[in-house]
């Protein structure tokens, strides 16, 4: 018993980080109609703008983070500018492939500017232990999952409840309507890349203490990233946080109960199901066939 | 089109595959052999992605099960490679069909990321059942090919071999491209409900070019583990089916020069762009990213658009094309 609330807490602060790229991801695609496949990148790049700041500049955390997230704001403008506005008219494929290519530059990148040796990114709670129903959880698992709720509940609020989030979710549902009603369309549309670069550097600040910061970390959350987008619903907010805790519980939980190696296998295995069964996954896509 | 240019195209490679071999020095022998074989599957690949659409990052899968299953049935069954070869493509032909039948009701991005979820699947099984695929240490030791009794050791000899079934391979796709069924292909691209409207059975068409691009591809498999004599798993992750998608856009999409042009370029490049060193994928990332931007239609496109001017007067779309034949 004690074994399986490790497991579950665990689980979950890996499906958080997982929910965090995927609603990354989803933001990206509900706004501009760009599927992201850069964006296992870009939580790598969170992970190694918190490794720049804290472990190559040693500043204390609290400035650190704040800098690794400006950096990484900073990096959202910069890939809207370069690839989102030359290529927003071409066919989806093309825009597929570019992300595809800005995603081999970027890890090239940070395996020039870091190297291949892994990097152990600290925790501010580093260390520390709790102890649950006799189970004994690390209190950053814990944290992680509270910021992510924290992070869903921040949304919500700024999609649902300011000017500019409900901007950002007209022009997602109607590009040439919003600009119509006056709304500031390429500045919105920057900012949901923005907001995806922020939470994907949130997820990678988080992911660091919990992984070994790597270069090539950036595939397998992209992946999972896929994973939990599929099973959750394709465009659906609510679909990539419960897609993303689903593939993060079932890593963890099959892991340790099931089989170490086929682990992956099991939430592809799962996403594929999804697309032959069930394309539009739990919440659905509210338009069909976008893509 | 006229007969002819299957031939052309044939004999162009041949002859280009015959006088390098005897100009290039080994090392460059074997990367042209590398290109060679990456060309068969990316001609396959154009089937797929440039005439029918279908974007698929699961390509690699395909030259793996190829790989394997020559490796498999040399090693542990000792069958000649002769027969082990058609046996492979026949058996990946089956497999494409199983898989295309249910994942090509996707489209778009959701095929894109299902085949993705095949490749990284077929990846996952390479390396952990270790009983039969080695596990990540791969299968050594596969005999190499023999024709009448000479065996195709060294790089040059081997090049011509591939330079052979390559050229063969590429006139095959120019006849393909230019019967019924490469138009009904690419009017199945160009629009669906307006291609099944004229008569075409959309589904039939898909799986037809998915599973043409997985035989070439398990072709392109089986010459790369006679060449290598040694494959793992590595080989054939999804790395590499992004590629050779890489390959067919930087040469052109939809067009057999271009699948053969981005083939040797994306192979060669790392070799002409030496003084790089460790940042040369940081390179090829931007490079890809502006040919998409700069040259929409790769390599091949700028000879084609040049052609278009001088004739002065538009093709008939392959759709019109098709439906003429449907309604005769």
């Amino acid at each position: 018993m004690t074994d399986l609330i490790q497991l579950l807490i665990n689980g979950l602060a890996l499906g958080s980080v997982y929910a965090l790229a995927a609603i990354g991801f989803v933001i990206v695609y509900s706004a501009t109609g760009v599927v992201n496949f850069a964006a296992g990148q870009f939580v790598m790049f969170g992970t190694f703008a918190g490794v720049a700041m804290l472990l190559n500049a040693q500043l204390p955390w609290p400035v650190g983070y704040g800098a690794a997230l400006i950096a990484m704001a900073l990096f959202g403008a910069l890939f809207f500018a370069v690839l989102y506005l030359p290529l927003r008219a071409s066919p989806v494929v093309t825009i597929i492939i570019g992300t595809v290519a800005i995603g081999i530059t970027m890890q090239n990148a940070a395996l020039l500017a870091f190297g291949s040796w892994p990097f152990r990114l600290p925790s501010p709670v580093e260390g520390i232990n709790l102890t649950i129903a006799g189970a004994t959880i690390s209190a950053h698992a814990v944290a992680v999952v509270i910021v992510t709720a924290l992070m869903v509940v921040l949304l919500w609020l700024l999609f649902f409840r300011t000017s500019l989030g409900i901007g950002m979710r007209a022009v997602a549902q109607d590009v040439k309507a919003a600009r119509l009603m006056g709304l500031k369309v390429n500045r919105l549309l920057a900012l949901s890349w923005i907001l995806a670069a922020l939470l994907a550097g949130i997820a990678g600040l988080m992911l660091g203490p919990m992984w070994f910061a790597d270069t090539s970390m950036g595939d397998p959350i992209a992946l999972k990233a896929f994973a939990a987008t599929i099973i959750g619903g394709f465009g659906s907010l609510p679909g990539a946080i419960v897609g993303g805790l689903f593939v993060g519980l079932s890593e963890v939980l099959g892991a340790s109960y099931v089989s170490s190696a086929y682990k992956d296998l099991i939430s592809f295995g799962i996403m594929i199901l999804f697309l032959l069964l069930r394309p539009q996954g739990v919440f659905g896509e509210r338009i069909q066939d976008r893509g | 089109m006229s007969k002819r240019v299957p031939l052309l195209a044939g004999t162009v490679v041949l002859i280009a595959g015959f006088s390098l071999s005897m100009l290039l020095a080994d090392y460059h022998l074997r990367l042209l052999n590398l290109a060679a074989i990456s060309a068969i599957a990316v001609i396959g690949l154009n089937f797929a992605f440039g005439y029918a659409g279908l974007i698929s990052l699961g390509h690699a899968a395909f030259v793996g099960t190829g790989a394997y299953g020559v490796a498999l049935l040399t090693t542990l069954f000792a069958w000649s490679p002769w027969l082990a070869l058609p046996v492979a493509v026949a058996g990946t032909a089956v497999l494409a069909m199983f898989i295309g039948i249910p994942l090509l009701r996707l489209k778009g991005h959701y095929l894109a990321l299902a085949t993705l979820g095949f490749n990284v699947s077929f990846s996952i099984v390479a390396a952990n059942w270790i009983e039969v695929t080695g596990g990540t240490n791969g299968i050594s030791r596969i005999p190499e090919l023999q024709i009448a009794g000479h065996a195709l050791a060294n790089e040059r000899s081997y090049l011509w071999f591939a330079s052979l079934v390559l050229a063969l391979l590429a006139a095959v796709a120019t006849l393909i491209h230019g019967s019924r069924h490469g138009r009904a292909m690419i009017a199945v691209r160009d629009d669906e409900t307006a291609s099944s409207m004229t008569g075409i059975d959309v589904t039939r068409v898909k799986l037809v070019a998915f599973v043409l691009s997985a035989v070439y591809a398990a072709v392109a498999g089986g010459l790369f583990a006679f060449h290598m004599r040694f494959i793992s798993p590595e080989d054939f992750g999804y790395a590499h089916s992004i590629t050779y998608l890489a390959m067919l856009v930087v040469g052109g999409e939809g067009s057999i020069l271009g699948a053969l042009l981005g083939s040797l370029l994306v192979t060669f490049l790392p070799e002409w762009l030496r003084f790089l060193g460790s940042a040369y994928l940081a390179f090829f990332g931007l490079f890809v990213l502006a040919i998409l931007i700069f040259l929409p239609s790769g390599f091949a496109g700028i000879r084609r658009q040049g052609s278009f001017r001088r004739h002065g007067r538009i093709k008939m779309p392959a759709l019109i094309a098709a439906s003429k034949e449907a309604r005769s």
